[in-house]
C-alpha cells in the first residue's frame, strides 16, 4: 500500500511542471499559434527561475521571473508572427535552438549547486484524509497551482468572453474579424498567456520536480507537451490527463529500470506514436460520416483542432 | 541568382554577422577571439579540414534533402529520425555476414537510402492520406526512430556482457567508407555529395519534375489545373528527403563514428532546418552556408581549449544568425542600405 501511495504522490509531483505547459500550450494552440518555442523556452526558463531563485534565496522569485521571462519570448514570438508577418514554425523552431544553447552556456556556473526549493505545504484538515489526503493535498505551492490551473483554463476558453474570442481567432481569423474581434490583439494575449505558463512550467522544473540545474535539463519535455497537447484534443482537462498519464509511465519507467534496461529507455518515448494515432483518429472523424463513432470513443480521442492552427493570419487582418 | 540578390545577399550576411558580434560582446567575449580560434580550429591543419569535411557531408546532404521538402511546401522536422533510420539501415549490413567484405559500404549506402526513404514514405502517407500535419507526425516518427535506436543498442545489438548506451561494437574496418592517404580523406562522401548536389541542381531547375514540385510548394490546390497531383509531390519530395537524410546518417555511421550510438545523427538534423530556412531553394547558398556551419561546429572545440568557452556557444551564434538572417529579410534593411548607397555613389 505504501509504496503505491508513494508512486502516485510521485507521479503528481512529476506532472506538476507538464501540466502547467500543457495547458499553456493549449491556450496558445486555440488562438492558432503553434508556440514550437516551448521546448527552449521552459528550458531557459527553469534555468532562470533557479538562478534568480538562488541569488534572492526565495523560490517564489524564481517562479515570477520564469513566467516573466517565458512570456517575453512569447511576445517576440508573437510579434515576428503578427507585426513582421514571419511564419510562426521557423520562429519558434529558431527559438527553441537558441534557447536551449543559450541556457548551456548560461548556466555553467549553476550547474549541481542547491538553491531553493518549494517546500511541501500539505493543506490544513484536507491533508489528514487517510490515503487520499497525502496523494492530493500534501505537495508544494506550484503543485496546487496547477491542479487549479485545470479548471481554470477549461473555464477561460469555455465560459469568458475572453476565451470565446480566442477560439474563434484559431478558428477562423476573417469571421472574428468580422465579428468585430480585434485578432491581433487576441492572438497576441493567447500566445503571451501560453508562453508565460511556459515559463512557469519550466521554474517548476528546477524548483521542485527535478531540483538544481544541469545541461539539458528539460531535455524533450518541450516536445513532450506537444504530442500530450494532441493526445488532449486541446481539452484541458484531457490534456491533464494526459500530462499525469506521462507521469505515470516515467514512473513506471523508472521501477523497470530494474528489471530491462531497454523497456525503461523506450517507455518514456511512448506518447509520441500516440499522438500520430491520436491525430489520424480525429483526421478519420472528421472526414467520415462522424455519427458512426460511438460518442464515447469520440470524447476520448477525438478532438477539435483549431481550423487555423499553425497558419499565418491573412494579409488584411 | 541575379547581381542585385547577390549584393542583398551579401549586406544581410554582413548585417547578421555585426548582430553575432554584438551578442558576443554583451556576453564580454571578444568576437574577433572566437573568429580566429573558430577559423584556426577548423582550417587550422590537414587532419581539421578533414574532420570539417566529416562534418560538413551529412549536414549539407540533410540541407539538400530539406530543399526537397521546402520546394513542395512542407516542414520536415522527421529528418532527423530519417537520418537515425539511414545509420540504423547502415548498421544492419555493418554487422552481417557483408560487413567484413569490401562491398560493405556500397551496400551499406543503399540499405542507408531505402531506410530513411522509408521513414520519409511514412511521413508522407500520414499527410497526404491521413491529414496529419507534418510536424507533428515528423516530430513523432524522430522520438520513435531515436527510440529504436536507443533500443537496438542496448538490446540485440549490445556488446558483449555490457548493455549501456554508449553504442554498438566498431564496424570491422571493411565497412568503414573508403578513404584515400594517411590522413583518411573521404573521397567517397565527397564524390558521393557532389553527385547529389549536381543531380539536385539538374532535377530542380532544368527537369519539369522540379517546377512541378516547386508549383505545388507555392500552390497545392492550383496543381489540379496542370494535370498533375500535388499529393504525389509531396509524396516524391518526402521519400528523396528521407532518402538523401538517411546517405548523412550513413555517413555519421560509417564515416565519423565507426558504430552505432543513440545521438548518431548528432543533431544535424535539425541544424540543417535551420540552414534551409535561410538558403531555401538556393543551392549554391546552402553550399556555403553548410560549410560554414560546419566548420563552426568543428573549430567549436577551439574554443574550449583556447578561450575557456563552452562549446553550446557555436549554437548559440549559428541559432542568433538564422534569426537575424530571418527578421532581416522580413524587415528589408538591407534594400533601404542598397539604396543609400547607390545614392551616395551617383552623386
Amino acid at each position: 500500500m505504501i509504496t503505491i501511495e508513494n508512486s502516485l504522490i510521485t507521479v503528481i509531483a512529476l506532472s506538476t511542471p507538464l501540466i502547467i505547459a500543457v495547458l499553456g500550450e493549449t491556450i496558445s494552440e486555440k488562438s492558432g499559434v503553434i508556440n514550437l518555442s516551448a521546448e527552449g523556452t521552459i528550458m531557459i526558463c527553469a534555468l532562470f527561475a533557479f538562478v534568480f531563485g538562488y541569488l534572492t534565496d526565495i523560490a517564489i522569485v524564481g517562479l515570477i521571473a520564469g513566467m516573466i521571462l517565458g512570456s517575453i519570448i512569447a511576445a517576440f514570438l508573437s510579434l515576428c508572427d503578427i507585426k513582421l508577418r514571419m511564419d510562426q514554425i521557423a520562429v519558434g523552431f529558431v527559438l527553441t535552438i537558441l534557447c536551449s544553447r543559450l541556457s548551456s552556456y548560461l548556466g555553467q556556473d549553476y550547474v549541481r549547486i542547491s538553491g531553493p526549493t518549494l517546500n511541501k505545504m500539505p493543506i490544513p484538515l484536507l491533508s489528514d484524509i487517510p490515503f487520499l489526503g497525502n496523494i492530493l493535498f500534501n505537495h508544494s505551492l506550484i503543485t496546487y497551482i496547477s491542479i487549479s490551473l485545470i479548471p481554470l483554463t477549461w473555464l477561460l476558453l469555455n465560459k469568458t468572453t475572453f476565451g470565446l474570442s480566442l477560439r474563434a481567432v484559431g478558428e477562423n481569423p476573417n469571421a472574428a474579424k468580422s465579428r468585430g474581434i480585434d485578432v491581433q490583439k487576441i492572438r497576441f494575449i493567447g500566445t503571451l498567456i501560453g508562453g508565460a505558463l511556459l515559463g512557469l512550467s519550466g521554474a517548476a522544473f528546477s524548483l521542485y520536480a527535478k531540483y538544481g540545474w544541469s545541461e539539458g535539463h528539460t531535455a524533450n519535455y518541450g516536445w513532450i507537451v506537444l504530442a500530450i497537447v494532441i493526445f488532449g484534443g486541446w481539452n484541458p482537462f484531457r490534456a491533464a490527463m494526459g500530462a499525469y498519464a506521462f507521469g505515470l509511465l516515467q514512473v513506471l519507467a523508472i521501477k523497470a529500470q530494474s528489471v530491462t534496461l531497454a523497456l525503461s529507455q523506450v517507455l518514456p518515448l511512448l506518447p509520441f506514436p500516440l499522438m500520430i494515432f491520436i491525430l489520424i483518429f480525429i483526421q478519420y472523424i472528421n472526414r467520415k460520416d462522424s455519427s458512426s463513432v460511438p460518442l464515447i470513443i469520440k470524447s476520448l480521442i477525438g478532438g477539435n483542432q483549431p481550423e487555423s492552427l499553425g497558419k499565418k493570419l491573412p494579409k488584411e487582418l | 541568382m541575379n547581381f542585385n540578390d547577390l549584393k542583398i545577399n551579401f549586406i544581410r550576411f554582413i548585417l547578421s554577422i555585426l548582430i553575432i558580434f554584438f551578442l558576443l560582446l554583451s556576453f564580454g567575449i571578444n568576437p574577433l577571439d572566437v573568429t580566429n580560434a573558430l577559423f584556426i580550429g577548423s582550417f587550422g591543419s590537414f587532419e581539421k579540414i578533414i574532420r570539417t569535411i566529416l562534418v560538413w557531408v551529412p549536414i549539407s546532404m540533410a540541407s539538400i534533402a530539406l530543399i526537397y521538402t521546402f520546394s513542395s511546401g512542407m516542414w520536415n522536422i522527421g529528418i532527423e529520425g530519417q537520418i537515425i533510420m539511414g545509420a540504423i539501415g547502415a548498421t544492419i549490413i555493418a554487422r552481417s555476414f557483408l560487413g567484413d567484405t569490401f562491398i560493405s559500404p556500397y551496400i551499406q549506402l543503399f540499405m542507408a537510402l531505402a531506410f530513411g526513404g522509408f521513414w520519409g514514405l511514412i511521413c508522407a502517407i500520414l499527410k497526404v492520406k491521413g491529414g496529419v500535419h507534418e510536424i507533428f507526425s515528423g516530430l513523432g516518427l524522430d522520438f520513435v526512430a531515436s527510440g529504436i535506436a536507443i533500443y537496438l543498442i542496448i538490446g540485440p545489438w549490445k556488446r558483449k556482457g555490457i548493455a549501456s548506451t554508449s553504442g554498438t561494437e566498431i564496424f570491422h574496418e571493411n565497412s568503414w567508407i573508403p578513404t584515400v592517404g594517411n590522413l583518411d580523406f573521404p573521397i567517397f562522401l565527397l564524390i558521393v555529395i557532389i553527385l547529389v548536389y549536381v543531380f539536385t541542381f539538374y532535377l530542380l531547375s532544368h527537369t519539369s519534375f522540379g517546377l512541378r514540385l516547386k508549383a505545388t510548394g507555392i500552390n497545392f490546390f492550383a496543381t489540379n489545373k496542370f494535370n498533375f497531383s500535388s499529393e504525389r509531390y509531396i509524396i516524391f519530395s518526402f521519400i528523396i528527403a528521407g532518402a538523401l537524410a538517411g546517405i548523412a546518417g550513413f555517413s555519421q555511421v560509417s564515416g565519423s563514428y565507426h558504430k552505432l550510438v543513440p545521438t548518431i545523427s548528432g543533431g544535424f538534423g535539425f541544424l540543417s532546418i535551420l540552414l534551409v530556412l535561410i538558403c531555401s531553394r538556393n543551392i549554391f547558398l546552402t553550399f556555403i552556408i553548410s560549410f560554414l556551419f560546419a566548420a563552426l561546429i568543428v573549430g567549436g572545440s577551439q574554443l574550449q581549449i583556447k578561450l575557456d568557452l563552452d562549446h553550446s556557444l557555436v549554437g548559440i551564434i549559428q541559432a542568433s544568425f538564422v534569426l537575424s538572417w530571418l527578421i532581416l529579410q522580413r524587415v528589408n534593411l538591407e534594400k533601404k542600405i542598397l539604396n543609400i548607397f547607390s545614392k551616395v555613389f551617383t552623386k
